[in-house]
Formats: C-alpha cells, structure tokens, sequence
C-alpha cells in the first residue's frame, strides 16, 4: 500500500485508496462533511493535528491470522487483531452498526478510523463482568486503525479496565476508539489508564458512548506522561441515563495531551457530572475542550462540569474550554474553570511540621490527583492507579495501603493485642 | 533570665511594604510559659509568623537567635526539624492529603533528622490512636483529608494532636482558644499542660485571658505597635482585664 498523506486526501480517494466496503460510505459521507483537521479545527484547535496530516504515512494492515488464547479476565488486541479472550465474552469480528445509529460525532478522525478499519471489534457482555481490555501496539513509525464496539446487554454491569502497552510502537499514529452501547438499566465503567513517554505512538481515540434509559456510564481516564495523546468522546444520554465522567491528565515535556468532548442530552432526567484535573509540568499543555448540550427533549436535566489545573512551570500551558449550550429552561447545570499554582498556605503549612519543600510539593500534587483516584470504587483498581500516578510524577512508587485504605488500623489493633 | 532557648533582638519585619515590627525584643526562657497578649493589629500573630519563617513575612532587620543560632534565613521545615512548632490561628485545609499519612510523614522527617528509626504504619497508628482517644477526637479524623470539613474545634484539637505526635521543644500556640467551647478548650488545655516537662518553652498568643486560667503563665508579654512594652508575671493579667492594653504604657 502506498504512503498515505492523510490531509491531502478525500473521503472519496480513502474509500477507493482503502479498498473500503460500500457500508462505509456513510463515514465518508461524514467525513466529507466534516472535513479533515487542520489546525483551524473546533476538535483540534490546541492539538498539534496538522504534523501529522502531513506526514506520509504507510498503513499497517495486519493480515496475520492470529491465534487467540484463552485467558482469566483479559482481552488482548494485538495490532487491532483479537489475540486473547476470556472465557464467557462474545466477541464478533466484522462489520458493525455503529455508525449507521443516530449519532453524529463531531470529530472527523472519529470517521476517518472507522473508515481505515478492516474491521471492527465488538465485545458483547450478556452477563456482569470484570475484564481487563489491554491494547497493543507493535508496528513503529506506522499508522494503525482499528476500532471497537462495546455492547452491554440490559441489566448487565460491566467494568472494564482499558490499558495500552506500545513500547515498541514508536512515532507510530494509532487512530483508534471505542463505540460502547449500554443498554437499557446496564452500568458501564470503563477504567482507561495510558502512560506514554516522549517518542512512544501518538494515540488518537475517538469514542462514541450511547447511554440508554435509566443506565449508567462511570468514565475514569488517566492520562499520564510525556507523549501527545488526545481522546475525542461523543456521548448521548437518554432518559433517566446518567455518565459521570473524570479525567485526571498529568502531562510534562513537550506533551499536548487531553480531553475533547461532547456530552448530549438527550432524554428527560438524565444527568452528567463532569470533572477534570490536571497537572502540567515543563512545557507540556494540557486539553480540556468539553460541550454539554442538552436538547429540546432533555427536560429535568442535571448537568455539572469542572475542571481545575495545576500549573507547575512557567512554560506549562492549559487550554480548558468548558461549555454548555442549552435549549430548555427546566433544567440544573453548572461549570466552572480554574487554572492555577500550588497554593503557597498549604506548602508552608506542610512545612511548618519539618516536611521537606519537595516531598510537600510532591505530597500537595497527589493529593490534587487522588480525589479523581479515590473516585474509582474498587479498591485494586485505586492503588494501582494512585501507583501509576506516583511513577509517572515521580519516578517511582511508595504507595502503601495507608495512602489508600484503612488496613494499618487493623494492623495497629493487632500489633496493640499483642 | 537563664537558659535562653530563644532571643529576638531588635526585630523588623513588614508584610508587604507595611512595617509590622518595630525593633521587638523578646527573649524566652527553657520550660517556661511566656504569653503575648495585646490588642488587634499590634503585630503578635507576625511575630508567630517570623519565628516560622512564613512567607508573607520580610525580616528587614534584626535576629531571631534560637538554640544559640540566628535562624531568620532558615527554611520552616529546618526550624520545625530543630524543634519549633506553631499551633495555627486558622489551620489551612489540604483535600487529598490523608491526616495520618502527613503526620506520619512529619513524625518520621524529624526522626530521621534525630537520627533514629522511622516508625512503621503500625507503631504510628498505635500512637496516633491513643492520643486521638486522650484529646476527645473522633477516630475516623485519622483517615480524613487534613483539616477539611473539621470544626474550628476538631482543628484545634488536631493541631494539639500534631504538637504530641511531634514532641517539639518550642511551641507557638497563636490564638489557641479562638473558636473553642468550654470542654474543647479544658481538653487542648490538658493536652498543652501535659507538654510540659521544665524543659519545653511555650509562648501563648493571645487576646483573652481566658486560656491563661487553664495554662498558667510564668511571664506576660504585652506587644503594642509592634514592640513588647512591658513585661512582668502572671498578676499582670489581672491589671489588663481591668485597665485594658491602652493603660499599659511603654516602660
């Protein structure tokens, strides 16, 4: 396959380039409507988009059959191809809906992905489930696109925790994302943990997440390190649907990492809480583009949004954009938008009590870190995340169970017994 | 006076471009109970501020000799690892930052500048727990955030807790009875009380002298315009309940 020059291109010139199936020419429609980004792009604005339409990519397909193993818990997609499930998954291999439902996605590499994509990957949960979804990325230099749909039958309560390993994909452009349907009184936390270091692939996702009547979206991201990333969401919320969703961005070096996102109210009574926290060091800038829209149809309405940094260089830079774009008047919404440095009474205070002015500093930026951290319900998934954290911003991990739970004191009760 | 744990001589100091110290002298003695007293603005919650090294506070002039040591270009965390420690006026709330873990993280900071062992999560909560029953405390502020959500009281009482867990040999109590009830002031009052060794120095800032009931002062301390304008023991209380600071005048 020759190089591909991504911004050069149409949607018409990718469907015959790509060989794509007709099913797709209503992402191309999409596409074309949209346009490819450029840096004048709504989605892509602070995102350094265009390097990358430029540059001459040649897209990886991979043709390996792959043997699929079966393990406890985890899924594996290797290169976008399935390499291990866990037993009770349904998995399907093929062309999906996805794109053919009613929503419109704002971002345009939200189609170019599904447009690029053999095939796309959908995961069926008929049952509750704990997995673990681990993405792989092994092709340097090159362009992989793939996608994946997430379907959660009614009833059925699903968590997922997303993580990606691509040490050896690197400066290679991943164009990516999930389509997650959750049906009807189904919960959905989708846990999504990704470091990525100066140089590693450069990972665009682009999701879509429908929220059906009366179910619930729980979505943590946590985006650490000192490569560029950026994740698009598009969720549609239905009546009674609610998404809380929170994102913890700790960016440094020359990283333009973050967050852009739409979430749309649809149905009557839905709601959706919105928080972002971010921490940026060095040079490094920081995304948090994010609509709330809420429809005509959206009566009763609860929507809040928030977003905080900590800037903790000169040449740190955050570019948080909240909005809320509302048709109804019965209705409750907030958002707000602070961007700041580590407040000087609390350091002075740490320390006042003898603690060095570098762990103080370290102690006050995991403290801003760990309300989104202690948010996250399973205690596992909390110490591992408040241990990625502390490796990403400190080069090592010193979490112990007293940071993260309530174990010392029985241990303090026993230790007393004796 | 003998055994001089501390010597401020000649201090100036200013916030900002506003001098709030002017040239104050104070010097406090090894075990003793020194309090402050004077009225609004005179400088007392600065002088507190000085000797911590906070950094609102520009030292323009003069020493701050602790221990024999002029401290006054000391970061707070070397004065505190060297023994002073100040009792909050208004502790500032950290969100995220579990009560316990910062204590112990201060506990064994000072440690280690002692040179002796850390103490583990175990033996630490054992300590902290004990205490945290003795002051009255509700268990569960150990795992709360610091300070957020406390009562002015259950701030207090965790600043007393603090200055336990941390055994230092100069404390600052600034305006420790502000925002007590009656049982919250006898049980930090005890707690202070039962600091007291003949070899801990305390210097009690404060408006009122209703503190001084439960902590008995050896010297008073009367601080106007940024100056200490007299200096006599306890019975001085009594003529400043009576005649009010505006009939002190300097010596």
């Amino acid at each position: 396959m020759r190089p591909a020059l991504l911004g050069e291109m149409t949607p018409e010139t990718l469907m015959e380039e790509l060989g794509a199936a007709p099913t797709k020419a209503l992402a191309a429609r999409r596409l074309a409507r949209l346009g490819m980004p450029t840096r004048k792009s709504e989605a892509y604005r602070y995102f350094d988009i265009e390097p990358l339409m430029a540059h001459d990519w040649e897209i990886f397909r991979n043709e390996a059959s792959a043997e699929i193993t079966e393990t406890e818990g985890q899924i594996v997609i290797t290169d976008g191809r399935v390499t291990a499930l866990p037993k009770g998954v349904e998995v399907q291999v093929g062309c999906s809906d996805a794109i053919d439902l009613d929503g419109v996605h704002f971002d345009p590499l939200y189609y170019l992905s599904h447009l690029m994509s053999d095939e796309v990957i959908s995961i069926r949960f008929k049952n509750d489930a704990k997995v673990t979804l681990v993405h792989r990325f092994t092709q340097p230099g090159k362009l992989l696109a793939y996608r994946t749909a997430i379907y959660l039958d009614a009833n059925t309560h699903v968590q997922i925790d997303e993580r990606f390993e691509g040490e050896q994909a690197c400066g290679a452009l991943i164009l990516s994302g999930s389509d997650a349907f959750i049906s009807r009184d189904a919960t959905l936390t989708l846990i999504r943990d990704e470091t990525l270091k100066e140089g590693d692939y450069l990972p665009v996702f682009s999701h879509r997440i429908k929220v059906d009547s009366q179910a619930l979206c729980r979505l943590h991201s946590f985006d650490f390190g000192a490569g560029s990333g950026l994740q698009l969401i598009r969720a549609e919320l239905h009546e009674q649907a609610r998404i809380d969703a929170d994102h913890l961005l700790y960016a440094t070096d020359h990283a333009r990492r973050g967050t852009v996102s739409q979430i749309v109210h649809i149905g009557q009574s839905s709601a959706s809480n919105q928080r972002a926290k971010n921490i940026l060091a060095e040079k490094a800038r920081g995304i948090f583009d994010a609509l709330i829209k809420v429809e005509h149809s959206g009566k009763y309405t609860k929507a809040h949004q928030n977003s905080k940094a900590i800037l903790l260089n000169d040449g740190a830079y955050m570019a948080s954009k909240p909005q809320l774009e509302i048709y109804i008047d019965d209705l409750e919404a907030s958002h707000g938008s602070t961007t700041g440095q580590l407040d000087v009474a609390q350091l002075f205070y740490l320390r006042s009590r003898g603690i060095a002015k570098e762990e103080a500093r370290k102690m006050l930026i995991l403290a801003f870190a760990n309300e989104l951290i202690d948010a996250l319900e399973d205690e596992m998934m909390r110490q591992r995340l408040h241990a990625s954290f502390e490796t990403a911003y400190w080069g090592m991990t010193n979490v112990t169970c007293m940071e993260t739970c309530h174990g010392c004191e029985d241990l303090a009760a026993e230790s007393a017994a004796k | 006076m003998s055994n001089v744990v501390m010597d401020i001589d000649n201090l100036h100091a200013r916030i900002g471009a506003k001098e709030i110290l002017k040239g104050l002298n104070l010097q406090l003695e090894e075990g003793k109970v020194h309090a402050i007293m004077g009225p609004n603005g005179a400088g007392k919650s600065t002088l507190s501020k000085a000797i911590t090294g906070h950094y609102d506070i520009e030292v323009t002039d003069g020493e701050i000799r602790y221990k024999g040591q002029n401290i006054v270009d000391w970061e707070p965390e070397d004065r505190a690892l060297e023994g002073i420690f100040l009792s909050f006026q208004n502790p500032v709330e950290i969100p995220g930052v579990n009560n316990a873990y910062f204590l112990r993280t201060a506990v064994n900071a000072k440690r280690k500048h002692q040179g002796l062992e850390e103490l583990n999560a175990a033996e630490f909560l054992r300590e902290m727990k004990a205490l945290v029953q003795e002051l009255g405390m509700k268990p569960e502020m150990i795992n709360r955030s610091l300070n957020e959500g406390f009562s002015g009281g259950e701030k207090k009482r965790n600043e007393i807790l603090q200055m336990m867990m941390l055994q230092p040999d100069l404390i600052i109590l600034d305006e420790i009875d502000s925002g007590l009830d009656i049982d919250a002031l006898r049980a930090v009052s005890e707690g202070i009380n039962k600091m007291k060794d003949g070899k801990r120095s305390f210097l009690v800032i404060t408006h009122y002298s209703r503190i001084l009931d439960y902590i008995e002062p050896d010297y008073i301390h009367v601080l106007k315009d940024g100056k200490i304008i007299k200096t006599a023991g306890p019975e001085l209380v009594a003529e400043l309940e009576e005649k009010g600071y505006g009939a002190i005048e300097e010596a």
